[in-house]
């Protein structure tokens, strides 16, 4: 009697060990989810996504004035941000009404081109990162209904983590495909900006300097001759 | 690697802490740091200089538990202000890479295997006296680096031609700031920059020469960057053969044919003489004109000579010269519009705009690189435009110590750490300092850096000794020098960190202590020198580059020349070294000045740095009270008659296409370091070749296609980039040279600049096609 109840305990330990063990580690696995790889491939080639527009982002830089720079607002969150998209990197919604004059598209580029506040709406606007298309309404559409026609199976992806730094305080690579986004001035600085992806040394005008995109998760090895 | 259950309970509490952190700071990733045991407040931050490029940037590398675990960017350090690039911040991994060397390895029966050092060390030595002793001292080399630290190259240099007595010494930054180094001594006499970093806080206009600074010298633009957009005013103008990054930052962007950059140097001092804005009384005073030989080769055969003879001109013989080069002639010549010319020129004669000119490789890898070097010191010299704030002529260096070690030290095969082993003087100060009789130094350069490897393909040399640097990577023409390299009776060692296409020629490989993992110093642009503590532990036997050459060294006899012990040689070293420099055009700051602050300019006179030289306001070795140029006799700047000359090799009806190399911000050289930083690889994993679009398609090639590029020395297969982070113009291509598995320098020419015999890396003519 005495000799089961001891192995009955040593039996629990056991159990109660391996759950300390694994459970971590699910929790572990379950929290560290990657993100799903959004190096951009065409037919399993890759792609590079390299920086050609690198001259919008230098012009901003230049024209955009110390104070607007260093403007910050608490009003636009992340969730927020992804609510407007139906995917990490999908052409955002107009989340506003839009005023539009006979015979006269509206203007989006007379407040998204610069920012500033906007007394309507209480918020500081958003500043896109490609003033050189203007035919906005091409891609940015306004949701007229909210139910929908029929029922989808839409998955998203998880958006990309933030932070990704490798050493402790070193910067992070760039999270997200360049292509119509190579303007880093324009999402990540002032106050227009998500509170958590805004810049913290915004008078800093060569980005790509320290940031640098991620072409690929593969780790160098040498090639065996 | 054995984990035992302690050990994985420790790693699961720590992850799942990352974890738990996570959830309460959102936004902030924890679990993809790898944190050592009890790392939180126990980082203690040391001062470095970077390990990478010639821009010298002060780093703080924070260690825990005898690993560098973090980088800032050192506030105290005036270059950067702490400010660093992408490879700077992520530098510290380079000393962790799973394959690093940390044993000796020696061929035997073919093979590479693991021994002892010092056994490697003894074999090193013995094979060593059976060349010298059966083939002559000048069949043995060292070919070192500018990324040598300095008493590295100055131990190399003491011993082998102090004690060997050879002259075979030479470092790689021969293919890289040579022609810079020419460029001073015949323009002023005297190496390296007369102006500061600080300049670019106070130039009104940048003109880049062939010079993409953004990717690299990337913190240095920033500053540039930074002086634009608080000044509106200031202009940026980029001249290059090739649309890059920098040109897309910059206000005009000229893109003018290879090699005319000399024509459009000439054509701009025409304008500024013909317009009158050539400062008249400082050519008076402070400058003399002069012509040298034309028509001078480009070195492609073997044992090429050539020396210029310098001949005295007057303003006049100046003008005529430059009747040749109108900006319309020029025009034609360069593809650069007239009137693009005649602005140029503007920014450069306005007296009220201070200038700045940039430039490093593509002036210097360059056959007439002297050439161009002198006809932009010709635009500043006509203007005044030099040693003042904001009006410097600069040439930026590549690498960490280019400057510091190869420049000052002086480890080519014609210098000595003071003066040419020509001179008498100079031998006699060499022989005094080291030790040595004065008969051990050879009045005689042997063997420039392509003549070296030449020289070992034919079987002249046939032991070579190489230290941090990549040769069968980086050399020109790279197939016939590989092959000569493994040719049977060459024995090489290679002084490595990784594995590299260098190190797998190697008969010997000693595993070297890296940058922090050794006390040195290093030399940057500006003349700056900047010291560092060792500040973590050598990994397995690893050993310094500089006891590696004691240890050889008194293994061969010449214990009393390298008498230092392992604690303070260093120190040592530096003590001895800088009796050399003890004038005040040179005076180096002593060793303890140096461990305090984040780098001192020389010439250190009176305890003060020189920040401008040949200008009495800031220069205490002028004489009077303004310009003095002591460099040369006649205490003048010398303007240069240069004219135009075509490359090389251009492209023809065979070979289409100019084919440009280069380097990416993200890789540092041959990338033996930075591709085995996660970050860095994963940015830019291979290399590629850049076609402009309408060639792309006009070979039916889109991006990501295979590309055949193939010259008279041989062909590579590779992916095709279009509308890339570079952009070639049409009628070229770019591929960069850090990708082991690409060796674009079998397709390079091995030509090179005659007077200071750097080769052009920039120009060949190539034929693509689609495979």
């Amino acid at each position: 009697m005495r000799k089961s109840g001891y192995n009955f305990g040593k039996l629990f330990f056991l159990f109660a060990g391996i759950c300390i063990l694994v459970l971590p580690i699910i929790i572990f696995k379950a929290l560290s989810a990657q993100p799903i790889n959004t190096v951009p491939q065409v037919n399993n080639k890759l792609i590079p996504d390299f920086d050609h527009q690198a001259k919008l982002l230098y012009s901003t830089y230049n024209n955009t004035t110390p104070e607007y720079m260093t403007g910050t607002s608490t009003s636009r969150t992340l969730d927020y941000y992804y609510s407007l998209r139906q995917y990490p990197g999908s052409p955002p919604v107009v989340p506003h009404s839009l005023v539009i004059a006979k015979e006269k598209e509206p203007d989006c580029l007379s407040c998204h081109l610069q920012g500033g506040f906007v007394k309507n709406f209480n918020r500081f606007t958003p500043v896109t990162p490609h003033p050189q298309h203007e035919s906005c309404r091409q891609c940015h559409v306004k949701p007229e209904e909210i139910s929908l026609f029929r029922g989808i199976d839409w998955i998203s992806i998880m958006p990309p983590r933030l932070g990704r730094s490798a050493l402790a305080g070193s910067p992070p690579p760039i999270a997200h495909p360049l292509q119509m986004r190579e303007n880093c001035v324009a999402c990540h600085v002032g106050p227009g900006a998500v509170t958590v992806l805004r810049v913290e040394h915004p008078m800093r005008g060569n980005c790509r300097q320290c940031h640098v995109p991620a072409e690929t998760q593969i780790l160098f090895t040498r090639n065996s001759k | 690697m054995t984990i035992t259950r302690r050990d994985f309970i420790r790693a699961m509490a720590l992850k799942s802490a990352a974890v738990a952190a996570t959830t309460m700071f959102p936004g902030i990733s924890f679990a993809g740091w790898k944190p050592t045991d009890q790392t939180t407040g126990s980082i203690v931050w040391s001062k470095t200089p970077c390990r990478f490029c010639g821009t010298g940037c002060g780093l703080l590398v924070g260690v825990s538990n005898n690993r560098a675990v973090a980088v800032k960017g050192d506030p105290n350090c005036s270059v950067n202000k702490g400010l660093c690039c992408v490879k700077g911040y992520h530098s510290i991994q380079i000393l962790y890479g799973s394959d690093r060397f940390t044993t000796a390895y020696v061929r035997k029966n073919g093979k590479l295997t693991a021994t002892p050092i010092e056994e490697a060390l003894d074999l090193v030595a013995s094979k060593m006296k059976d060349s010298i002793a059966n083939t002559g001292k000048d069949s043995v080399a060292i070919y070192g680096s500018g990324q040598w630290s300095i008493p590295d190259g100055y131990a190399a240099s003491k011993l082998f031609k102090g004690c060997i007595g050879t002259n075979n010494v030479e470092a790689n930054a021969r293919l890289c700031m040579a022609s810079a180094v020419t460029g001073f001594l015949t323009t002023f006499g005297m190496d390296e920059p007369m102006g500061c970093y600080d300049d670019i806080d106070n130039a009104d206009v940048f003109v880049t020469w062939g010079n993409n600074m953004a990717e690299m010298h990337p913190v240095l633009f920033s500053r540039m960057l930074a002086n634009r957009k608080t000044k509106t005013h200031v202009k940026i103008i980029d001249l290059t053969t090739r649309y890059t990054r920098s040109s897309q930052a910059a206000d005009r962007s000229l893109l003018f044919h290879p090699q005319t950059d000399l024509a459009l140097a000439n054509a701009i001092c025409h304008e500024i003489i013909k317009n009158n804005w050539v400062n008249t009384e400082f050519i008076e005073e402070h400058v003399s004109f002069h012509s040298g030989k034309t028509n001078i080769g480009y070195g492609v055969e073997d044992h090429f000579k050539f020396k210029d003879k310098a001949e005295t001109v007057d303003f006049k013989a100046y003008k005529l010269f430059l009747d040749d080069y109108t900006p319309e002639k020029v025009e034609k010549i360069s593809g650069v519009p007239a009137g693009d010319i005649k602005y140029l020129a503007s920014l450069y004669g306005d007296p009220s705009k201070k200038v700045t000119s940039f430039w490093t490789m593509g002036m210097n890898q360059h056959t007439r690189g002297t050439w161009i070097n002198n006809l932009v010191y010709n635009i500043h010299l006509l203007t005044g435009k030099i040693s003042t704030p904001g009006n410097s002529p600069f040439s930026l260096t590549g690498q960490p110590s280019a400057c510091g070690t190869v420049r000052e030290v002086g480890t080519l095969t014609h210098k000595l750490p003071y003066g040419v082993v020509m001179k008498e003087a100079a031998r006699k100060k060499a022989a005094k300092i080291w030790g040595v009789p004065e008969s051990n130094i050879d009045p005689k350069p042997t063997y420039h850096t392509m003549e070296m490897f030449r020289a070992l393909d034919r079987g002249d040399i046939n032991f070579m000794w190489i230290q941090v640097t990549n040769p069968m990577v980086t050399i020109p023409k790279l197939r016939r020098y590989r092959d000569g390299a493994k040719k049977k009776g060459r024995f090489i060692v290679v002084s490595e960190i990784y594995p590299t296409p260098t190190s797998d020629i190697a008969d010997v490989i000693l595993p070297s202590a890296l940058w922090v993992e050794r006390e040195g110093f290093f030399g940057n642009s500006e003349r700056r020198t900047q010291h560092n503590e060792q500040l973590v532990p050598k990994p397995g036997e690893a050993m310094c580059n500089t006891w590696q050459l004691i240890q050889v060294a008194r293994r061969l006899g010449f214990e009393k020349q390298f008498p230092w012990n392992q604690e303070t040689y260093i120190e040592d070293i530096w003590n001895e070294y800088t009796k050399f420099h003890d004038t005040p055009k040179h005076r180096m700051a002593p060793y303890a000045v140096l461990k305090q602050r984040s780098g001192v300019q020389w010439p250190f006179v009176n305890g003060k740095e020189t920040s401008r030289r040949y200008h009495a306001k800031y220069d205490p070795a002028c004489e009077g009270n303004s310009f003095d140029f002591y460099g040369k006799p006649d205490r003048r700047a010398w303007i240069w008659l240069r004219p135009y000359e075509p490359a090389a090799e251009s492209p023809d009806t065979e070979y289409p296409f100019w084919l440009n190399t280069g380097r990416v911000l993200e890789h540092w050289h041959t990338g033996s370091m930075t591709r085995r930083i996660p970050v860095l690889h994963k940015a830019v994993p291979e290399a590629y070749v850049e076609i402009h679009p309408e060639d792309a398609r006009s070979l039916g090639v889109v991006n990501g296609s295979k590309v055949k590029i193939s010259s008279r020395r041989g062909s590579l297969v590779m992916n095709a980039m279009i509308d890339g982070r570079g952009n070639p113009p049409k009628g070229m291509v770019f591929v960069p040279f850090f990708d082991e598995k690409y060796l674009i320098n079998e397709i390079t020419l091995d030509a090179f600049c005659p007077i200071s015999k750097q080769p052009d890396y920039k120009k060949c003519a190539v034929k693509l096609e689609k495979v």
